[in-house]
């Protein structure tokens, strides 16, 4: 394949498609990340809780031949702990960066820990029979040339995402839970004068943070590929966080730089099929990451920079006798 | 008839083992203005917290309206009509003036917030008792004084009947001070209760009814206003005389050791917040900048002690304009720097009483040894500032921490006070600490003063900055809007006028005093 | 005597103990369930690596390099920078170490000392970029270290694959580092001790790193003790506000913190490749970089604690790796226990007393109130 032929693949829709999907594992942690993040308590076990979720969705379809109870079960573990996590942090004074750490080596021990005591494979769970969430194939839209591939027929967890990424915005700046949340996290004194408890707020925004990302995790072992494999994440959760970052921390924002990352991801994908050895191609993403965050940064000094440039040039100075001010 | 506001027999007594509340009795009756006065660390703030509920009392009852009250929390507090403005606000800085406002209790439609209610009801409050704000403006905009009136409408929001003002008036202006009184009273013709903490004697002759004196955690009397005078209130908050004399030999002025020309700066979001900035520090002279917080005199310190970097101008020392400078560069040309925010400046609470100490000296000798820092050294010198200083510690060994606010300001001042500086640039110096301590480091400023050192003193405490310095500025929304060579020949009320930009001089009228 | 068991260190000795305790007891709990021997498996995991000199090796050579992240991460902790690359600079340091040994002609003493150095000065620079960004542009070093590390390990395997595995290999392994460029063994060549040096060196490889891993320990506490350096660390990772007004460059302060915990990693990195791989492998460097973050915690950020914490956890780790070969309990097991350790250490509310309760209250309000408003800090 030649150079050529690579570009040609990117504006296919087939291409264009498997970024979305790929975005998809990289938005729900990266939801959940804005969501605690905004309540000032930063959940780092992204990667964990993906995992759980992952594992557990696998293990729970296979065993019970329900998808969606597999789904809620998912869940309810990364509830418990996220909820032990959080009691860890909040009432227990662990610093939540380490605890966030500790969880993640507990959830990928674990996971492949029952994984083998389970199937006897310490690899993937590619023996068992698991199952995995339908694809949506909206009507109408799906014959439309060209975006018909694009829009339709991907897993129902793709449309979760960005349908969730609206629903945490509604959340966070609509309604009354989401709104004091952010006060929390935002001047915890000033919502603690209110009597708005700070420690059960941040609870919540952990816990929720925990559900997306095991949505993730199920998005990876269930729609993206149909088995558990050991450490399947592969650094998502931390993208997620590194999406916030990039977002501005805002919803909208949060979700567009998770599609970036998928996109450098597809394009890594594409780029495989050349010469070029599978090693640097695989760095793409990351490397996308820093470059993505450093022009953000400086960006945002530049915008500083030129507001405060704008006022000087505006308001020229002068060394000038001032009337008597009466204001 | 009991009182609107009865508490009977208050103990408070933290897990430390400090007493801050000792047997006190205290009413309000409805519709008056009470005054809660007394130095720092009196008690005063802890009995308020109890009675909104931020604290628990270890003994004693809590009653409000005829019915003894169990608060668990503000809330409880708040369901009992009781509201609290506080000295540091509670605001969150990127909602606006009414998402403030209705925090923790939003109007909502439909499940979502009902977000014309919050403008509305804002307004509507606004209007009722005359405290204008701006509803949609985003608080982190606002000057300090709208930021109160946010504070006070949120109280009002809840249905406050009975309001406690936390020492609302240390950040105001005369003329903003006037504006917050007159409000209290349209508060309490609509049949409020004001309670009002503060330690301005002349603000409690002002406007209350009558006044509570506290103590070292106990009540020394509550006495009708009208019957007694300043002197004496003085008296029962510190058991002596309080005068606010300080001994100042004549002043020596000698050379010029700074000059500030055209200094600006402008705010990240485009606000100019220093313009035209000119003054000259002479040795052993202490000049004043007289003006409420936030009308430059942040970033006009910063500037001058290498932490922000200014928009235009030049600052000389010697023949070196320091402008660009480092705040290492700075300090090794022996200017010293008492920062207005001691704790997240001028110490780090979890190091400890040595190693903030020696911040500024532990590259050189002696302390530094090779390529070590000797340890026996830093004990010894550290001693040595303990003692000099009457920093109240057991060892230096111990974290700041351990330090009350008085002692962790001497510990600030003994640091820059021994690097002998040239220059001396002194922000709140006495801000928040006890009266013992802010009498030591005036004593200690007005030493450093005989020895020669140029002193800038920013101070929002107009008696500190009148008494203390020799010559005087009035800072106004980043402007120097008049200069009075001799502070003790300029009067409060004049001056004030200054500060609040109703009167100005001309540049030709000041240059030759800047 | 009360005096030292209200000590803050004897409290944290005791909670480091207590939540061993727990921890332990909860695995064995979970083998109880998982085994069909139990018992054995669980002693096998508590004693066996005590049982065959080959294990004690075993164990003490993964201590070094567990000792060696350990200290790397906690001169970048103390001074509160959230640095978390020490496994791409690990893995550099094996990477650059495999290919001078391999490759640079010169006689081994020099080789081996060239392998060091180099190592070092990768680890050392491969902070760079994440430093400088974090000082200059406040970029998180939490993210960019992290992707960094991916980057390192995608680096190590592409040179790997393309150019340091020998032709018609089958394994993405280097070719092996023959003997006499291995790191010798600790124990030294002089006639009393030859016995114990024969029986060391046929069961174990534990080498001089021994020797190397003291001096860093002394060198790392010295560093943040006893150094003007390290007074600028501690201070930064103390109140950041309060370096800078005092006249400390924080950018250089950070910049430093990181690279020069990169020359620890880096050369945690040629123990690797030296002494218990003896050759470069893809996966050498195993999440090596996160577990010095463990060791850290454990060692609560002191050097000194560091060598103690490192043999506790690499015994586990140790255990952990007999257990599962000599029965039916995977290792796994262990990383489970030890977010438990690590968790119930951390847990400092769950053993207060009342000097720690003043420290957490005051440290509590002074330190959340940066932004008083003409406010009073009263009682």
């Amino acid at each position: 394949m030649t150079f050529e032929t690579v570009l040609q693949s990117i504006f296919t829709s087939l291409f264009l498609a498997s970024v979305i999907r790929i975005s998809t594992p990289i938005i729900f942690p990266a939801l959940g990340s804005l969501v605690s993040i905004k309540a000032g308590a930063s959940n780092k076990a992204l990667e964990g809780l993906m995992l759980v979720g992952a594992f557990t969705g696998v293990m729970v379809s296979a065993f019970t031949g329900s998808v969606w109870l597999a789904v809620l079960s998912g869940i309810a573990v990364a509830i418990v702990i996220s909820a032990i996590l959080g009691i860890f942090h909040l009432y227990l004074g662990t610093n939540l960066f380490i605890g966030s750490l500790a969880v993640n080596m507990m959830c990928s021990g674990g996971t492949t820990f029952l994984m083998y005591i389970i199937t006897g494979d310490k690899g993937n769970t590619g023996n068992l029979a698991s199952l995995s969430v339908p694809n949506v194939h909206i009507p109408f839209i799906k014959d439309i040339p060209f975006l018909g591939e694009v829009l339709s027929g991907h897993p129902v967890f793709t449309y979760l995402a960005f349908f969730l990424t609206f629903v945490v915005y509604i959340f966070l700046y609509r309604t009354s839970y989401g709104v004091r949340l952010r006060a929390v996290g935002e001047n915890p004194d000033a919502a603690t004068s209110l009597g708005i408890n700070v420690k059960r707020v941040r609870m919540t925004a952990i816990i929720i943070s925990g559900m997306l990302s095991s949505l993730g995790g199920m998005n990876l072992s269930m729609a993206y590929l149909q088995m558990f494999a050991r450490d399947m994440t592969a650094g998502r959760g931390w993208i997620g966080l590194a999406s916030v970052s990039l977002g501005g921390r805002k919803p909208l924002g949060t979700l567009l730089a998770a599609v970036l990352f998928g996109f450098s991801d597809a394009i890594a994908n594409q780029l495989g099929s050349l010469e070029i050895p599978a090693q640097l191609v695989t760095m793409i993403p990351y490397a996308t990451t820093i470059i993505a965050l450093v022009a953000y940064a400086i960006q945002q000094r530049q915008a500083i920079l030129s507001r405060m440039k704008k006022f000087q040039e505006e308001q020229p100075e002068e060394l000038t006798e001032k009337p008597a001010v009466s204001k | 008839m009991r009182p609107l506001i009865d508490l009977v027999n208050i103990d408070k007594v933290y897990d430390n083992g400090v007493i801050a509340n000792n047997g006190v009795n205290f009413s309000v009756k409805k519709g008056e203005i009470h005054a809660l006065v007394g130095e720092n660390g009196a008690g005063k703030s802890t009995l308020m917290k109890i009675l909104y509920g931020m604290e628990k009392p270890t003994d004693g009852e809590v009653w409000v309206n005829g019915e003894q009250k169990h608060f668990n929390s503000s809330i409880d507090a708040i369901a009992a009509t009781i509201g609290m403005v506080h000295q540091n606000f509670m605001l969150v800085p990127s909602f606006t003036v009414a998402e403030n406002v209705v925090l923790g209790d939003e109007p909502r439609k439909n499940g979502l917030i009902d977000r014309e209610q919050v403008l509305k009801i804002t307004k509507d409050l606004s209007e009722q008792f005359g405290l204008f704000v701006k509803p949609d403006a985003i608080v982190d905009s606002i000057n300090v004084g709208m930021r109160q009136r946010v504070e006070i409408l949120k109280t009002l929001y809840r249905q406050a009947e009975i309001l406690i003002l936390d020492e609302p008036t240390a950040v105001l202006t005369p003329q903003e001070t006037d504006d917050l009184f007159k409000a209290i009273r349209i508060l309490v013709n609509q049949g409020k209760t004001v309670i009002f903490i503060t330690h301005k004697l002349r603000e409690v002759k002002e406007i209350s009814d009558r006044v509570t004196v506290m103590r070292h955690s106990k009540v020394i009397g509550t006495l009708d206003t009208k019957d007694v005078t300043r002197e004496q209130m003085a008296n029962m908050m510190v058991g002596r005389e309080v005068f606010l004399d300080i001994k100042k030999p004549k002043i020596r002025r000698g050379g010029k050791r700074m000059s500030v020309k055209n200094l600006s700066f402008v705010s990240e979001i485009g606000r100019k917040l220093l313009s035209n900035v000119n003054f000259n520090l002479y040795s052993g002279e202490i000049l004043g900048i007289a003006g409420v917080e936030g009308n430059g005199q942040t970033e006009l310190v910063e500037i001058l002690t290498g932490l922000k970097p200014a928009a235009g101008g030049t600052v000389l020392v010697g023949d070196c304009n320091i402008l660009k400078s480092t705040p290492r560069e700075i300090r090794l040309r022996k200017i010293a720097h008492i920062p207005e925010d001691r704790l997240t400046n001028g110490v780090a609470v979890r190091s400890t009483i040595e190693e903030n100490l020696i911040v500024d000296r532990y590259f050189r000798k002696p302390i530094k040894k090779g390529l070590f820092i000797d340890s026996k050294v830093v004990k010894a010198k550290c001693k040595d500032l303990i003692k000099k200083f009457s920093i109240l510690t057991p060892n230096g060994k111990l974290p700041v921490s351990s330090l009350s606010g008085g002692n962790m300001q001497k510990v600030v001042v003994a640091r820059e006070f021994s690097s002998e500086p040239e220059v001396l640039i002194a922000s709140q110096p006495t801000r928040g600490i006890d009266v013992g301590s802010t009498e030591f480091i005036r004593e200690q400023l007005v030493e450093i003063r005989s020895r020669g050192t140029a002193i800038l003193l920013v101070s929002a405490d107009l008696s500190e900055v009148m008494s203390v310095s020799d010559r005087v500025v009035a800072l106004y929304e980043g402007e120097i809007t008049g200069v009075f060579p001799d502070a003790s020949k300029v009067s409060e009320k004049e001056l004030g006028l200054y500060m609040l930009g109703v009167k100005q001089q001309t540049y030709e009228e000041m240059e030759k005093y800047l | 005597m009360k005096n030292f068991f209200k000590s803050k260190g004897f409290r944290e000795f005791l909670r480091v103990l207590i939540a061993l305790a727990i921890g332990l007891t909860f695995g064995f709990i979970i083998t109880l369930f998982v085994s069909e021997t139990p018992i054995e498996a669980y002693k096998s995991f508590l004693l066996g690596p005590l049982t065959r000199l080959n294990r004690i090796g075993d164990w003490l050579e993964d201590s070094l390099t567990l000792v060696l992240v350990g200290l790397a991460m906690c001169i970048v902790f103390t001074a509160g920078q959230w640095y978390v690359g020490a496994e791409g600079q690990m893995i550099l340091g094996s990477l650059v170490s495999g290919v001078v040994v391999l490759f640079v002609p010169l006689p081994p003493a020099l080789r081996i000392t060239l392998a060091f150095v180099v190592a070092a000065i990768v680890g050392f620079l491969w902070a760079v970029i994440p430093a400088y960004l974090k000082a200059y542009l406040n970029a998180s070093e939490l993210i960019t270290s992290l992707m960094l590390n991916t980057i390192a390990i995608k680096a190590f395997e592409y040179f790997l694959k393309y150019y340091i595995m020998p032709e018609g290999s089958r394994t993405m392994t280097s070719a092996r580092v023959p003997v006499e460029l291995q790191l010798p063994t600790f124990i030294p060549d002089l006639p009393f001790l030859s016995s114990i040096r024969e029986i060391w060196m046929k069961q174990t490889s534990v080498s001089i790193i021994v020797y190397i891993a003291i001096a860093a320990v002394i060198a790392a506490y010295l560093l943040l003790y006893k150094t003007p350096f390290g007074y600028e660390l501690r201070t930064v990772g103390s109140n950041k506000k309060f370096a800078r007004y005092g006249g400390i460059s924080i950018n250089r302060t950070v910049l430093l913190a990181m690279t020069v915990s990169g020359i620890f990693a880096g050369i945690a990195g040629t123990h690797l490749t030296l002494a218990i791989h003896n050759r470069l492998i893809v996966g050498m460097s195993s999440g090596m970089g996160f577990e010095g973050v463990n060791i850290a915690t454990l060692a609560q950020l002191n050097p000194l604690l560091v060598p103690i914490a490192s043999l506790l956890y690499g015994y586990m780790r140790a255990g952990a790796e007999v257990m599962e070969r000599t029965t039916d309990v995977s290792r796994e097991l262990v990383m489970v226990i030890q977010a438990v350790i690590l968790l119930l250490v951390t847990a400092e509310r769950l053993m207060p007393t009342i000097q720690q309760r003043i420290a957490d209250r005051t440290e509590e309000n002074n330190n959340n109130n940066g932004k008083i408003k003409g406010g009073t800090n009263d009682v």
